[in-house]
């Protein structure tokens, strides 16, 4: 009876086999977070760019710090600070006085994965420099246009606004962001599990230890294949309908935009790609929408004094859509 | 030194006291000239006039004394109780009514008006009086409308037929999984709700073997409906059998 009837039409063999290697590196550093993981990868996949958000010291840089490490690809790290200038990231030009010319000297911006870390911490003059990178892999610069290699990944993390030093992010960039991630505090188990196994261990060490799993070709290979999944049209119409009802409802000042709807659909392939599906179902659409939406929609004033949050409103929203079956 | 400087000043006074003297010895006296161009009127206030005015009730200056009436009396009474509420709470004018209640009501009209700006505020952005000391909001109801498609309206075995008729297999998969989630529903195992979604469905299951048996017929019909796999008669009957095997266990 449990004798497989069909075959998938797309060969993810080799992508189910780096996803398992890259989490069982991870999972030798970080005990529990597998949503987290396997969000950071869904993102990598989906060609999309992840904000990891979470209280100090629940493993957020370390984690992405890993995802990085797992991918053989250029890897450059900014921390963000209130002092931190846009030519700082992108770049600036250099008098040279050996050629009497100005030249572009890159920013750390210029590479394959880019760690932003605890990004809130920069104010918007900053963050905007970050809009055409992240939206059209691009930079112009003094009338010139730089390329972005392929892949262009912004892994960015940040602690919850309400602490002290930080700066709301502005919705445009937000939504440049296909997930936001929060990464919860760790149940009694996953705690003991971390005392017990890293009392004695150093960290920086372990993080050296891990190998590249993919190549850069391997990870543009792999998209076009997530590209590729076949989503049925009902469940188009589904990831529509949610996006509709979030700009009609009353408990939201803005609704999700058209870029959300994509970026809902190409996530839940990305999701169907690690399950080892070729195809999309209504189960990969509800596991993602929270993860792709709570940083694109705003409550009303009036909501959020009640103290009701995004995936509450999500939740609901969700809820009253009938699930194509 | 300094006798030279009085000198040089008293020169200097003296010259400019001798100019002005000079120049006004020159100016002539002014003439004034009787203007015999224009003939003077003398005009007298019109007494019948001034009459007509007086009975206009806008030039009446004068009030007549009109007796308050009791709503009049009324206010005037309270807002002298509140003069007097306010003024009597100074140290200088002790009011017939005792210090703590002076103070106690002063207090009291602060925190109402307070609370009353506050309600007005409440109510203009809107928030729910009710729920604004709640931390959780109040469950929204799902709302069923007859859009939905309901299992229980649906005659299964007749719709399988045609859809095995026009060799639209997908369809008869898909019926034949919504005719399994009805028995489910009935059985009382699982609890049918649109928003659900099938693993939500296969979670719900207690029994383990059920659960394993109810997964594999639900990836059965994902890969039909969702994946857009093509089946044809013999693949359909294998899909079928499993569904019969099913039901046969459930029923």
């Amino acid at each position: 009876m449990e004798e497989e009837i069909f075959r998938q039409r797309t060969d993810l063999g080799k992508l189910n086999e780096a996803i398992e290697q890259i989490k069982a590196a991870i999972g030798t550093v970080i005990i529990g977070q597998q949503d987290t993981i396997e969000l950071l990868i869904a993102g990598i996949l989906a060609d999309g760019h992840v904000l990891i958000e979470g209280v100090p010291g629940v493993a957020k840089t370390l984690t992405a710090k890993l995802i990085a490490k797992a991918i053989d690809a250029k890897y450059s790290r900014i921390q963000f600070t209130p002092d931190l200038m846009p030519s700082d990231v992108l770049g600036t030009s250099v008098f040279n006085p050996k050629t009497i010319d100005f030249e572009f000297r890159r920013g750390p911006v210029f590479g394959n994965i880019i760690l932003i870390d605890e990004i809130n911490r920069a104010p918007a003059k900053t963050q905007s420099a970050l809009f055409e990178v992240m939206e059209e892999r691009q930079i112009t610069i003094d009338g010139q246009k730089y390329i972005m290699e392929e892949p262009f990944i912004v892994l960015a993390t940040q602690n919850p606004v309400e602490q002290e030093g930080t700066y709301r992010l502005p919705e445009a960039q937000l939504d440049r962001f296909l997930f936001k991630v929060e990464v919860k505090y760790p149940s009694l188990e996953e705690e003991i599990s971390i005392i017990t196994q890293q009392h004695q261990k150093n960290t920086t060490e372990q993080v050296a230890d891990i190998k590249p799993v993919l190549s850069q070709a391997d990870i543009i290979s792999l998209r076009g294949q997530v590209r590729g999944l076949h989503v049925e049209p009902k469940i188009l119409e589904f990831v529509a309908k949610i996006i509709q009802e979030t700009r009609n409802n009353k408990s939201l000042y803005l609704g999700a935009s058209p870029r959300a709807s994509l970026a809902v659909v190409n996530a839940a392939k990305a999701l169907a790609a690690i399950k080892g599906r070729d195809f999309v179902t209504p189960d990969d659409v509800v596991w993602v929408v929270p993860h792709v939406l709570r940083h694109r929609i705003m409550l009303t004033p009036d909501k959020e004094m009640e103290g009701v949050s995004a995936d509450d409103v999500l939740k609901q929203i969700v809820q009253k859509i009938e699930v194509p079956r | 030194m300094q006798r030279f400087l009085y000198l040089v000043f008293f020169a200097l006074m003296a010259g400019l006291s001798f100019g002005a003297g000079h120049k006004s010895v020159h100016q002539k006296p002014a003439v004034l000239r009787e203007d015999s161009a224009s003939a003077i009127t003398v005009r007298t206030l019109d007494t019948a006039a001034i009459r007509a005015y007086s009975k206009q009730p806008e030039f009446k200056y004068k009030e007549d004394a009109v007796a308050p009436t009791l709503w009049t009396r009324f206010w005037r009474w309270f807002w002298n109780w509140i003069r007097r509420v306010f003024k009597s709470t100074s140290p200088k004018k002790g009011g017939s009514v005792s210090a703590f209640w002076n103070v106690f009501f002063k207090y009291l009209f602060l925190v109402l008006g307070i609370v009353a700006v506050v309600f007005l505020v409440f109510r203009l952005v809107g928030v729910d009086m009710q729920n604004v000391f709640r931390r959780r909001p109040k469950a929204v109801p799902v709302p069923y409308s007859e859009f939905f498609e309901d299992i229980n309206a649906i005659r299964f075995d007749e719709e399988i037929e045609h859809a095995l008729a026009k060799h639209n297999y997908r369809l008869a998969v898909r019926l034949l999984y919504l005719k399994c989630l009805k028995q489910l529903s009935d059985a009382g195992l699982i609890e049918w709700q649109i928003d659900k979604t099938n693993s939500d469905y296969v979670n719900e299951l207690a029994n383990a073997d059920q659960r394993s048996a109810f997964r594999f017929l639900t990836r059965q019909f994902e890969y039909v409906w969702y994946g857009e796999f093509l089946i044809d008669r013999p693949v359909y009957n294998d899909i079928s059998g499993s569904f019969h095997d099913f039901n046969k266990h459930v029923a």
